[in-house]
């Protein structure tokens, strides 16, 4: 029973949640204004009193501001005004006022004290907005010289940055580590122990930058592993809010192919902000919720916040509402730009309530431009796709590019990245990256390989705290950074050989110019019983059957079927497959189920709801002799019906003594033909190719889930570019029994003792090299092998692959 | 890392360094991902009254409870054929509670029989949201915001978790009992407010949509005996030690994650995981709840709260035009929902009460808004009609009950934690529109009452991405005075 000390555990949350600078200052020491007063002041005074709000004409901005006001009196410190005010418990004129919570003890000590002591005031410091206004245009610095024979333009500007501070260079990683880096930033895969070989053996002095080519080159590895970051940034997914009620488009494949083709970036921003079709217009077009909204949730809203935050990584949420208290924009702005996209003219509301203003279409920077605010919508869109897009704006490359460095570096050069108006921990360095994207016409993956080509990319990954907002940044060297939840789902689905088994985002996945094969021509056609003017009865089922005689024993063949609404699939008396949406066709390996000889398919369909609708049944699949060649059996006219009766029993179903008769051919709707194309074509395809030509189905291309949900993968109703980077209690519950995991692990160890033969040694050292791509030390070795036992069992496997997957080395991208 | 504390660096660059980023008005740390305390007002002291309970359970009805069919009775009529719709009040005959002046439906006689025990508010209001759809308006409930927002608002039961944790360390702080997430209608909007949002997962709920299978969820896989889990954790701890990697431990991510790990197997193999297994209740306690997944979530959620979590939901489910949701045939699926929620609540509440915890345990009984037979949203509103039969006069027995989203009065129940006994707050009207005329208690404010009831202050905020978020709408729910003993 721990329900008594429950009030008493009250006060020590309280004392966690509030910063220690609270309770930081000693009786005795001095103030520090930076860090004793200027909090106080953040917490008491600034949002009215600074920035660009100054009620009652007074601001705390900067020294001489204050003392100008006369609230202060370095004469007689204790009657100063301002302390008065902070003291007074008269609710007319107390500051804060009263409808705000009083100061406390400690802080009006505080600052009766500071000013006791002077009113000290570091000479640089203000709470005006403004202090730091990043450069629009771009810039080309000037690369320092090169310290230690350390040309890349990148190693320049940071060894220089080093030697400035007097700080170490981190030292660079070993192969294997670079590898397994390398590989899980660019593509988002673990390097297999074949690819470790080959690359440590390998004596090439530039293998590292050819490896990166290597990688850059996969184009759908490339595609599937960015498709995630893209995905976050643009809030685009195959499920989630608004598709519902049909207010929300994807832009899945637009996205996918865009970045298969590895599509210039200003291209993409020009087809998101001006869709050229409406392949690319989920962006723009936002999420709309039946029902009324919020004046700062209306589509021409979420279009100037999403542009905003996008590509220039200003927060326009603030300003949508009321001119921003963080940075420099303002209401008026953000509907200026709101009122590009915007079918009729937009009433300015301040925190939800009109003010009489109707916005005119404005660009955030004129200075580079401007809309023309008389012009039709798709031609202000295009303006602004252009002064987003023309090389002068700065400010759309330096977002891009300090993205991607937080990807491969672990830390932004602007941190957070959505704060683009925050000063760069070095401005040379984001400046060079955003000068190399556009002179290399946009190409994003050339600036992975910058990146990545780095001997700072290539440094061990600094040992780091938790950043805290006030903390200065300092770079040591790149950071660790956690796995993805489809980084680490991919992993685990690599390692045990157990991924799902087709994709949910509606995109077209092949290899590059696939091998046309006169197999995966589809053939079938749907069939059912007989039909009532187009229509079969509602909750009819039938066994529909086909036999089939097979000359020479078969050594490989796939199946792919579907039918509205279900059926369950029987070959020769076993059930291999069911299903129950006829949007979802099913995927099936048959061949050990087929033998020589005669063969019997059974097919026991069922047409849901009360009354007459249109059924079908589609069946398309190969089977393969030994000699190469092939047989195709589909559905068609020579299948037969019969109406179900005997029931199936133990998995058998029994047809001894029916009657059948034969199958119509359905018309097919183009619904089911769109399912044909779509997900049965692609399934065929697949099932063609040789086991290890396969495209792996990634994470990245399913529906969220609720594992992946705990992982950290976003709802994206919300543009999000940075994801939670530990792990929590729930996730590790998760981590540790969560079913679909404990399956790709029990189906992983049957894998691993199959491939080693059960071999102990064996085990532990495929398992080490291919989930850290090193090989165990001895005492891990010794550990695991007494673990395993000499004549291990799956049980034991899964345990050591399990935890192998937990622990930190492996959860994060060192 | 602190300021003293880097060692290398120049103190003067680092001052600079400091300053600098201090002065661009803390944008940085303001528009993190990170949220933050606001200031030192949040969690100041709560005046009026002092805050009791230390859990809360919530009985989710899910779909809109129409209250002239539960817990507001207005003028009855049996069904008739060529009934005017128009006369067509409740559907369930008034019956007497343990209170003199409280009435609640037939159907209803076990909470009748407690009703002396908590404080019945007949004046919760919703604001109309336009066209209803459902997950958008539970949203609002459960978040205290309306949808779509800039940021991810954090569901009430994250907040508790996220301010108070869980008076046990080893329980998760907020879970949510009954409601799947997959596989039905809206289930997207669902998932959008059943999350911690801005919080992060940390503090978001573990989901036990089948309460007879919540042990699964804080045991060890299945097929795997205790024994066995214990050495896959010991190995793992000894893999972690024996990490050539162990020197830079000291990193936060990798002590965070092992952390986190630590936690889990704890929870999961801990004694207070029984808690999740209905089954171990004794029979007879057993079958006093079970009426059906909602009897057994009640069932569950004494059990957890009896172990120390601090925040349970449970809910009717729901399933678009299923349970609550009636677009037809209300009175019918009326009368079995009565079935399904009236003995467990009932034994929820004298069972809290026999472990002396009901006064520490706060139980609220509510719902996204009410139904009505004529009125879709509340008088003026533009909301579609959606009814399933729209009919003038009674046809048959599926045009009997109340078909439309009404938002101008609901009833909500409230229970322990020091919540007023055998009271009375609020009323609606005697005749349509049945809207609140007394007393309206709106969303904000109902939010008040319970976060102060629980010891968060209605005004207590985190800053995120800049802008200040509170546990009320923008800061301005003011708890009910009069709701508390």
């Amino acid at each position: 029973m721990t329900r008594l000390i429950a009030r008493a555990v009250l006060p020590v949350a309280i004392s966690i949640l509030i910063p220690l600078t609270l309770f930081a200052e000693e009786a005795s020491s001095a103030i520090d204004f930076v860090h004793d007063v200027v909090p106080i002041f953040k917490r008491n005074c600034v949002h009215c009193h600074g920035g660009r709000e100054a009620e009652g004409d007074f601001t705390l901005n900067t020294r001489d501001a204050v003392l100008d006001s006369g609230f202060i009196d370095l004469d007689d410190p204790n009657s100063s005004y301002l302390l008065e005010l902070i003291t007074s418990n008269d609710t007319d004129t107390q500051m804060p006022p009263s409808d705000r919570p009083r100061m406390s003890v400690e802080e009006i000590e505080t600052i009766r004290r500071w000013i006791a002591g002077g009113a000290s005031w570091d000479a640089d410091f203000t709470f005006s907005i403004r202090t730091y206004e990043p450069p629009l245009r771009p810039r080309s610095p000037e690369l320092p010289v090169s310290r230690n024979g350390r040309e890349h333009p990148i190693d320049r500007i940071l060894d220089e940055y080093l030697a400035v501070r007097d700080l170490p260079v981190p030292p660079p990683v070993d192969d294997a580590t670079f590898l397994r880096r390398a590989t899980l930033d660019l593509i988002g895969l673990l390097p297999s122990e074949k690819q470790l070989d080959e690359f440590l053996a390998n004596s090439d002095a530039n293998k590292r930058e050819k490896y990166v080519d290597t990688l850059l080159s996969d184009s759908v590895g490339y595609a599937d592993h960015w498709l995630t970051f893209f995905n976050d940034l643009l809030r685009n997914d195959y499920s989630g809010t608004g598709f519902i009620t049909k207010g929300r488009k994807q832009i899945s494949d637009w996205l996918y192919q865009s970045l298969v083709d590895n599509k210039p970036f200003n291209e993409m921003a020009r087809e998101l902000i001006a869709p050229p079709t409406d392949e690319s217009r989920g962006f723009i077009d936002g999420i709309k919720w039946r029902g009324e909204v919020s004046a700062g949730q209306t589509l021409p809203i979420q279009f100037s916040q999403s542009v905003a935050q996008s590509f220039l990584g200003i927060n326009m949420k603030c300003a949508s509402c009321h001119d921003s208290f963080i940075d420099r924009w303002t209401l008026k702005e953000a509907y200026g730009l709101a009122a590009i996209y915007a079918t009729k003219p937009l009433e300015l509301h301040r925190c939800d309530r009109p003010i009489g203003e109707t916005a005119q279409a404005a660009w955030l920077f004129p200075e580079l431009g401007d809309v023309d605010p008389e012009a039709p919508r798709e031609q202000r869109l295009q303006q602004l796709a252009d002064l987003m897009t023309t090389p002068e704006n700065g400010r759309f490359a330096r977002t891009i590019v300090n993205r991607l460095w937080y990807r491969l570096m672990g830390r932004g050069i602007v941190h957070p990245l959505d704060a683009m108006q925050t000063e760069p921990w070095n401005e040379d360095l984001l400046d060079y990256l955003a000068t190399e994207l556009v002179s290399n016409d946009f190409d994003l993956k050339h600036v992975l390989k910058v990146i990545a080509t780095s001997s700072a990319y290539q440094s061990r990954s600094e040992v780091s705290g938790e950043e805290t907002a006030n903390e200065i940044y300092i770079y040591r060297g790149p950071r660790a950074r956690r796995m993805t939840a489809e980084q680490f789902l991919d992993s685990v689905w690599h390692l045990t050989g157990n991924a799902p088994a087709k994709i949910e985002a509606p995109i077209s996945r092949e290899r590059p110019q696939p091998k046309p094969s006169k197999l995966t021509k589809l053939q079938a056609h749907w069939i059912w019983g007989p039909l009532e003017n187009g229509s079969v009865p509602g909750g009819q089922q039938l066994v529909l059957k086909k036999e089939f005689t097979l000359a020479d024993p078969v050594v490989g063949g796939h199946a792919v079927l579907t039918c509205d609404n279900r059926f369950r699939l029987y070959v020769n008396g076993e059930m291999i497959s069911s299903g129950t949406h006829w949007q979802n066709p099913q995927s099936v390996d048959w061949s050990t189920y087929v033998s020589h000889g005669k063969n019997t398919i059974e097919a026991i369909v069922t047409n849901d709801l009360d009354r007459p609708n249109p059924a079908g049944f589609y069946f398309e699949s190969w089977l393969e002799f030994s000699d190469g060649s092939q047989t195709r059996i589909q559905s068609d006219e020579s299948w037969m019906y019969r109406v179900s009766g005997s029931e199936a029993i133990d998995g058998k179903l029994d047809s001894a003594d029916a009657v059948w008769h034969p199958v119509t051919i359905v018309p097919a709707l183009s619904a089911w033909t769109e399912v044909v194309t779509q997900q049965v074509q692609p399934l065929i395809n697949e099932s063609v190719m040789p086991a290890h030509e396969r495209l792996m189905v990634r994470a990245s291309l399913l529906k969220n889930t609720a594992l992946m949900k705990s992982l950290g993968r976003p709802m994206r109703e919300q543009i999000v570019s940075m994801r939670p980077d530990t792990i929590t209690t729930l996730e590790a519950i998760d981590l540790a029994n969560e079913s679909t995991l404990a399956e790709s692990i029990a189906v992983g160890a049957e894998r691993l003792i199959a491939s080693t033969n059960a071999d102990t040694d064996q085990i532990v050292l495929t398992l080490f090299r291919s989930a850290l791509s090193r090989e165990p030390t001895p005492e891990e070795r010794r550990l695991v092998t007494q673990s395993l036992g000499e004549h291990p069992d799956p049980t034991a496997v899964q345990d050591v692959m399990w935890a192998v997957l937990m622990l930190p080395e492996f959860l994060l991208v060192r | 890392m602190n300021f003293s504390g880097d060692h290398g660096v120049p103190e003067r660059v680092l001052r600079r360094e400091f300053l600098n980023r201090l002065s661009a008005a803390g944008a940085a740390a303001l528009a993190s991902g990170v949220p933050r305390l606001l200031a030192n007002d949040s969690l100041g002291a709560i005046e009026h009254p002092q805050p009791r309970a230390d859990a809360c359970i919530l009985l989710w009805m899910a779909g809109g409870m129409a209250a002239p069919d539960t817990f507001d009775p207005k003028r009855y009529h049996p069904f008739e054929k060529g009934l005017p719709v128009k006369e067509m009040l409740s559907t369930f005959p008034a019956i007497d509670t343990a209170v003199d002046d409280i009435k609640i439906c037939q159907g209803l006689e076990n909470i009748a029989s407690v009703m002396d025990r908590g404080t019945l508010i007949r004046s919760h209001v919703q604001p109309d949201l336009g066209s209803i759809l459902h997950s958008r308006h539970q949203y609002h409930w459960h978040t205290g915001y309306v949808p779509p927002q800039t940021v991810a608002a954090p569901h009430l039961g994250a907040w508790m978790s996220r301010v108070l944790g869980a008076p046990n360390d080893v329980m998760p702080a907020f879970i949510n009992i009954g409601q799947r997430l997959e596989g039905i209608g809206e289930s997207e909007e669902l998932k959008a407010f059943t999350t911690a949002g801005f919080f992060g997962s940390e503090f978001g709920p573990m989901n036990l949509p089948y309460p007879d299978q919540a042990a699964v969820s804080v045991r060890p896989p299945k097929g795997m005996q205790s024994q066995r889990f214990a050495d896959r954790n010991r190995l793992f701890r000894k893999l972690v030690d024996a990490s050539p990697d162990r020197d830079r431990m000291s990193d936060y991510q990798q002590e965070s994650m092992l952390r986190s790990m630590d936690a889990a197997y704890r929870l999961l193999s801990s004694k207070d995981r029984e808690a999740f297994d209905i089954t171990l209740e004794p029979r007879e306690s057993f079958e006093k709840y079970d009426t059906g997944r909602f009897g057994q979530g009640c069932l569950l959620a004494r059990r957890l709260v009896e172990s120390g979590a601090r925040f349970v939901e449970v809910t009717t489910e729901y399933v678009p035009f299923l349970h609550w949701d009636t677009h037809n045939d209300g009175h019918t699926t009326t009368a079995r929902m009565h079935r399904e929620i009236d003995r467990p609540i009932a034994q929820l509440i004298r069972d809290l009460e026999d472990r002396k915890l009901l006064d520490r345990t706060l139980v609220i009984v509510a719902s996204e808004f009410s139904r009505d037979a004529l009125m879709e949203g509340k008088p003026g509103s533009n909301a579609n009609d959606q009814a399933r039969e729209k009919v003038d006069a009674l046809g048959e027995m599926k045009h009997y009950g109340l078909h439309r989203h009404f938002t101008g009065g609901s009833s909500v129940l409230m229970f322990g934690g020091g919540i007023k006994k055998g009271q009375l707050y609020g009323s609606t009207a005697p005749e349509r529109p049945l809207v609140a005329i007394e007393n309206p208690v709106s969303i904000e404010d109902l939010h008040a009452t319970i976060m102060t009831a629980m010891g968060i202050s209605p005004r207590m905020g985190y800053e995120i991405e800049g802008r200040p978020f509170y546990v009320t709408e923008d800061g301005k729910g003011r708890s009910v005075d009069a709701l508390f003993a």
